[in-house]
């Protein structure tokens, strides 16, 4: 078999294998398994303890800006 | 044997059947306890699966990625921002479980015609999240950049037709809560539990509509970007929303315009108040700006959003006088809300629109009816549960209850007139008037009871009766609907629910009600008995 003709059986098996591999994720619902035990969980923990402004320490100027009446 | 094998390649090829009496596909063991993941996606058929697969799942997939590129001026700002912002890193991940939920069941064209509208609310969303973060001068170091001057925020329910004048030069409004509130509540609803929690631990009394105590909450966790010099806010449709905006002054702490939404539209007197008001705040955002009111800008953009109107109606002229219409009851309601409060911000509900006509006009020409086992054409009345959206899909799937209209997608059911100034300007204040929430919920009993002309319009024979416990307007109805409902002899179930917040009436007692009122009333059998009773009490 010539070079161009392996490298096409070549191809396809690769872009096979990767379609499986796409079908396995997808029918078994993988990628929400992945992101409702491990992503997620992760990143609530990352927002809990992130650091955050105390809004109620600010004054609320109220006057500070016009009226915009018009 | 043979029949067992020919059966198996049927399955395989077409998927198996709804009923139960065929066979059943028995979609309620497909989830896992509690977390509402899938043991494994359904079978649809050897052509549904493989559409699914490819033209939603990973076409969605890739497209998330492609949005950011096309709408973010630096996609390093998105990763930024989804590592900053609860509301986005929690939302953005589990966008296509959404679709899931909204299309499961779904075959044929209604899978195809329905996706196109999630696609199209996707892309909205993108586009929104990336003008929140071009701007943010948080991910930016400080710094006040170009994109931050052109952008202006607005409250979610001033609708952005009224920001069309500006466009063409360049700014962009940014509804403040769109995506932080209402988007995450339908995609992902555990966020916004944080926001309620953290408005009530400042003294706030739980009872409000939790809509508002969600919007200000986002203040108090301090999880609103930094994305815009001047804000203009309103009063969205009751007393509840004129505290948060009280709370937004004070934490925004920037230039405020409030624009309310008047309650009785109906007198022409307030009407004229109403355009004043308008005219106003076009004069604010002229000296925010320094750029004058383009009123060529207003007519182009108008009459694209007056074509996207006239699709529409296309569409409900095929929905209510045939059974061709393929488009599940939370693909329209999301759609046609969003896109009416978001207006023409980009191509993508133009795009969507052209495709689902096309998908509409191959049933009925090749007579496909998308939903078959439909038993009773629905119309849905009310504010829905934003965290149970998808109830419309369960109610198909389980009891064969098609939710052919509602509410949300006839608030806005008119089009601009362009020919002058004054026309546009008396059309645009009607346009704003019949907010969300406002023109048929608590917008005044003649308006509330439009639902009577559009159960005849749209050929429904029941309704399903939203009953946001929270909500003290649409509380203060509920016997004149109960007197009326028996009066006219319509058969209608109530669906209490506490709008983003799933903790006060859960997703299974929603169906519960239902399964009652199916049962107990109608003595109807289920077509999908897996779907009664099934615990989802962890889902997003």
């Amino acid at each position: 078999m010539c070079k161009i003709g392996k490298f096409f059986l070549k191809l396809l098996g690769i872009l096979f294998a990767a379609n499986a591999a796409l079908f396995v994720v997808f029918f078994f619902d993988l990628d929400g398994k992945l992101l409702f035990n491990v992503v997620e969980p992760f990143l609530k923990k990352h927002y809990d303890n992130m650091e955050r402004k105390d809004v109620l320490q600010e004054a609320y100027d109220m006057d500070k800006f016009p009226k915009y009446k018009y | 044997m043979a029949k067992n094998i020919k059966k198996a390649l049927k399955d395989f090829w077409y998927g198996k059947p709804h009923t139960a009496e065929e066979g059943g596909r028995r979609l309620g063991e497909l989830y896992e306890d509690k977390t509402g993941l899938l043991k494994h996606r359904e079978w649809r058929g050897f052509k549904d699966t493989m559409y699914y697969m490819y033209n939603i799942w990973g076409y969605n997939y890739v497209h998330m990625v492609t949005d950011i590129l096309k709408y973010s001026k630096n996609p390093i700002d998105f990763f930024k921002g989804t590592w900053r912002y609860r509301w986005m890193g929690q939302t953005y991940l589990p966008v296509i479980h959404w679709f899931e939920r909204g299309l499961q069941g779904m075959r044929g064209e209604a899978l195809a015609a329905s996706a196109w509208h999630y696609r199209a609310m996707v892309s909205a969303s993108i586009h929104q999240i990336c003008n929140f973060f071009n701007a943010d001068t948080r991910l930016h170091g400080g710094k006040e950049t170009e994109a931050y001057k052109h952008s202006f925020y607005a409250n979610e329910t001033t609708c952005g037709t009224l920001f069309y004048p500006w466009k063409d030069a360049g700014y962009q409004y940014i509804p403040m809560e769109m995506i932080p509130y209402f988007v995450t509540c339908h995609v992902n609803s555990h966020t916004v539990l944080n926001y309620i929690d953290a408005v009530q631990s400042i003294g706030l009394p739980g009872d409000p509509c939790p809509m508002c105590q969600a919007e200000s909450g986002l203040f108090v966790l301090d999880d609103v970007p930094d994305s815009a010099p001047f804000i203009i806010t309103c009063n969205e449709a009751c007393d509840a929303s004129v505290s948060t905006h009280t709370l937004q002054d004070w934490f925004a702490d920037k230039p405020l315009f409030a624009l309310p939404l008047p309650m009785q539209f109906d007198d022409p007197l307030v009407k004229k108040y109403c355009m004043n008001e308008i005219e106003e705040c076009w004069k604010f955002i002229e000296e925010q700006t320094g750029v004058p009111f383009d009123w060529e800008c207003m007519k182009k953009y108008l009459e694209r959003q007056n074509k996207l109107q006239r699709d529409e109606w296309e569409k409900w002229e095929v929905a209510s006088k045939t059974d061709y219409y393929p488009i599940n009851g939370v693909a329209q309601a999301l759609f046609r809300i969003y896109s009416t409060q978001y207006g023409i911000q980009g191509t993508f509900w133009e795009e969507a629109s052209e495709k689902v006509k096309k998908i509409m006009y191959k049933c009925v020409e090749k007579k496909i009816n998308p939903f078959p086992q439909t038993r009773h054409r629905v119309i849905a009345w009310s504010c829905a549960p934003l965290y149970y959206s998808n109830w419309c899909t369960w109610a198909y799937n389980c009891w064969g209850l098609n939710v052919i209209i509602n509410m949300d997608s006839l608030m806005f059911d008119m089009e601009i007139r362009t020919d002058s100034y004054e026309h546009m300007l008396e059309d645009v204040a009607q346009y704003h008037m019949w907010a969300p929430m406002r023109r048929m919920a608590v917008g005044g009993m003649h308006h509330i009871f439009e639902l009577w002309e559009y159960m005849e319009k749209f050929n429904c024979d029941m309704v399903a009766m939203y009953d946001q416990l929270q909500c003290k307007g649409m509380q203060g109805v509920h016997g004149l609907f109960e007197d009326e409902f028996r009066k006219r002899n319509i058969k209608a179930f109530w669906m209490p629910h506490a709008l983003p917040d799933c903790r006060t009436v859960s997703r299974a007692e929603i169906r519960r009600q239902i399964n009652d009122y199916m049962t107990t009333v109608m003595h109807e059998e289920p077509l999908d008995p897996s779907l009664l009773d099934f615990d989802d009490s962890m889902t997003w």
